[in-house]
């Protein structure tokens, strides 16, 4: 546990030390929550605006979510190698999988406070949601699938990709890409067909649109992602990704050779 | 039973041999230094003894156990700067204590002590990111020696400080080691490998020469080397120094030239009037005992630093 706490309480100081951490997963969705709730409603009826704030919210939560997870951790893990932090820690009686949950712990902490001051500004400038109490922990799972396939991607990318640079900028690309293509920035029935597949078996996407559909409501989304077969294609993938990431990581990230 | 005993050690990379059958033992308590360029081996030597990297065959062991059973025996100081600049240097300690089984009440007592071994308790607070080279180079040193430490690997913990900065680290490693630790100094100084009880010179993976400093240079480098810096260079002044060196041989470097001599007082005084003789202008010429470079020098025919770029 001591190990797990070290890594962890590291972990988080550095990140909620770190401004370019701070500002791409906290500020810079809040300023596209600021700037998507003034000017992409558009001539939606007013009863409807509070809405879709509500979902512009929700898919900058899921792209902080992304942030955190996709260059955050691999930041952490590709900055430590490089600076000679990891031959400290091989050297040392340390089990690798303590620094791994005490990484990742650190990344969901930061990730649920991004989460958090993103749906609080949102819920600030009008964005209003529905859903009841079950609908909420549904959400709160799909919340869960969004950090697991990110840290997964994350773990990848820092695993394989051994500078620094290197690691973050891919992970950066990784984000910023796939929330364009998957409709994360864009509506889903704007998307060309293929896109429109990806969006759908993309976890990240797919699990965004279900929480808008669970807590912005079912005509904030273009599709049904809460089809049984949809919920059981994002929460398989979801945990591919996380299970290849630490696969990868345990298997090469403690190795130096 | 050695600290540490390596017998025929073998690592290759990419079809490289590393290191080649390399054979070292050192006592409890020595402060032993490998010296040798960059690509030697030394560096790999240092991890695969700290438990970082594995041999390709060999036995390596630290106190009678293979390294990474012993781990809680050795602290080991890597190259590159591992301390957190986001950190303070007492959080950054409290993390390794942490990490090491300490209770957070146990870790604060001992990250103050280790603190003010090695004279950073004022700065303690501090982020690391405003500490010089030299004060980072003691917290990292910091880290790896908590009670219980048997073996201290230090690879090149002086590259990047100034003279007076190595000066004082290597007054605190003198001041806060005891009589049981071993330690390994990694280094391509010679100045720094002086400060040890033993030397090791590395070469393309094979271990050269072993002994005490004196030793090494009694056996490798009985000459006394002298410097000569001129207004120019030619080779009109090669051939007057060449005459004054043992076998004739002078090396040119960025400013000057060095030669050879058994009776460097006597050839200090010649060089200087032939060169006189010969119009040649002579900036400044200085003797200096053999050094260990000078002894890797005699050993490789090439200079550290010139094996090391």
């Amino acid at each position: 546990m001591g190990q797990i706490s070290a890594a962890y309480t590291k972990a988080v100081k550095e990140l909620l030390r770190e401004k370019a951490a701070l500002f791409w997963t906290i500020a810079w969705p809040i300023i596209w929550v600021l700037i998507g709730s003034f000017s992409f409603t558009g001539s939606a009826p007013p009863q409807v605006i509070p809405y879709i704030k509500g979902s512009i919210a929700i898919s900058m939560m899921v792209f902080a979510l992304m942030i955190a997870g996709m260059s955050n951790l691999p930041a952490s893990i590709a900055g430590d190698r490089q600076n000679g932090l990891l031959s400290k820690l091989i050297s040392m009686p340390i089990k690798p999988y303590r620094d791994f949950i005490g990484r990742i712990s650190a990344v969901i902490t930061l990730s649920l406070l991004a989460a958090a001051l993103v749906i609080v500004i949102g819920t600030a400038v009008g964005a209003r949601f529905t859903g009841t109490g079950v609908e909420i922990a549904q959400a709160i799972g799909f919340v869960f699938l969004v950090i697991c396939a990110s840290a997964g991607v994350g773990l990848i990318a820092g695993t394989l990709i051994k500078n620094l640079q290197g690691a973050i900028m891919t992970g950066v690309g990784i984000a910023v890409i796939t929330s364009a293509i998957s409709g994360l920035f864009a509506p889903y029935e704007v998307l060309p067909m293929p896109l429109q597949v990806f969006s759908r078996v993309y976890p990240i996407s797919s699990a965004q649109a279900s929480i808008v559909h669970l807590l912005a409501g079912p005509d904030m989304v273009a599709y049904n992602p809460l089809t049984s077969g949809q919920i059981a294609l994002t929460i398989a993938l979801s945990f591919a990704l996380l299970f290849i990431g630490t696969v990868l990581y345990s298997r090469l990230g403690w190795k130096l050779e | 039973m050695f600290a540490i005993h390596v017998e025929n050690l073998v690592k290759t990379y990419d079809s490289r041999r590393v290191l080649d059958g390399v054979n070292l033992d050192v006592p409890e308590g020595e402060f032993y230094a490998l010296m040798g360029p960059n690509g030697s081996g030394k560096t790999t030597l240092a991890s695969i003894i700290a438990a970082v990297k594995t041999q390709d065959s060999g036995i390596v062991e630290v106190h009678g156990k293979k390294p990474a059973q012993a781990k809680e025996f050795i602290g080991y100081v890597p190259q590159e700067n591992f301390s957190s600049p986001k950190l303070s240097g007492k959080e950054n300690l409290v993390y390794f204590a942490n990490l090491l089984g300490y209770s957070r009440s146990q870790a604060k007592q001992l990250v103050a002590e280790v603190l003010k071994n090695v004279g950073l308790s004022e700065e303690a607070d501090k982020r690391v990111a405003k500490y010089s080279g030299g004060m980072r180079k003691r917290l990292e040193v910091a880290t790896a020696i908590f009670p219980g430490i048997k073996v201290l690997i230090l690879d090149e913990p002086t590259t990047g400080l100034d003279p007076a900065a190595r000066r004082s680290f290597f007054s605190m490693i003198q001041e806060i080691m005891d009589n049981k630790t071993s330690i390994i100094l990694i280094t391509h100084i010679g100045s720094d490998a002086e400060l040890a009880s033993r030397v090791g010179l590395i070469d393309s993976g094979k271990m050269i020469a072993e002994g005490t400093p004196d030793e090494l240079k009694r056996k490798h480098a009985v000459e006394d080397v002298i410097t000569v810096e001129t207004a120019v260079k030619a080779d009109s002044v090669l051939s007057v120094l060449k005459s004054y060196s043992i076998n004739g041989k002078v090396v040119e470097s960025e400013t000057g030239y060095k030669i050879y001599s058994r009776n460097g007082d006597r050839a200090l005084a010649d060089v200087v009037r032939s060169m006189d003789q010969a119009g040649h202008k002579v900036m400044r010429i200085e003797m200096a005992r053999p050094t260990l470079e000078d002894v890797f020098f005699r050993l490789t025919e090439r200079h550290l630093q010139e094996a090391t770029g």
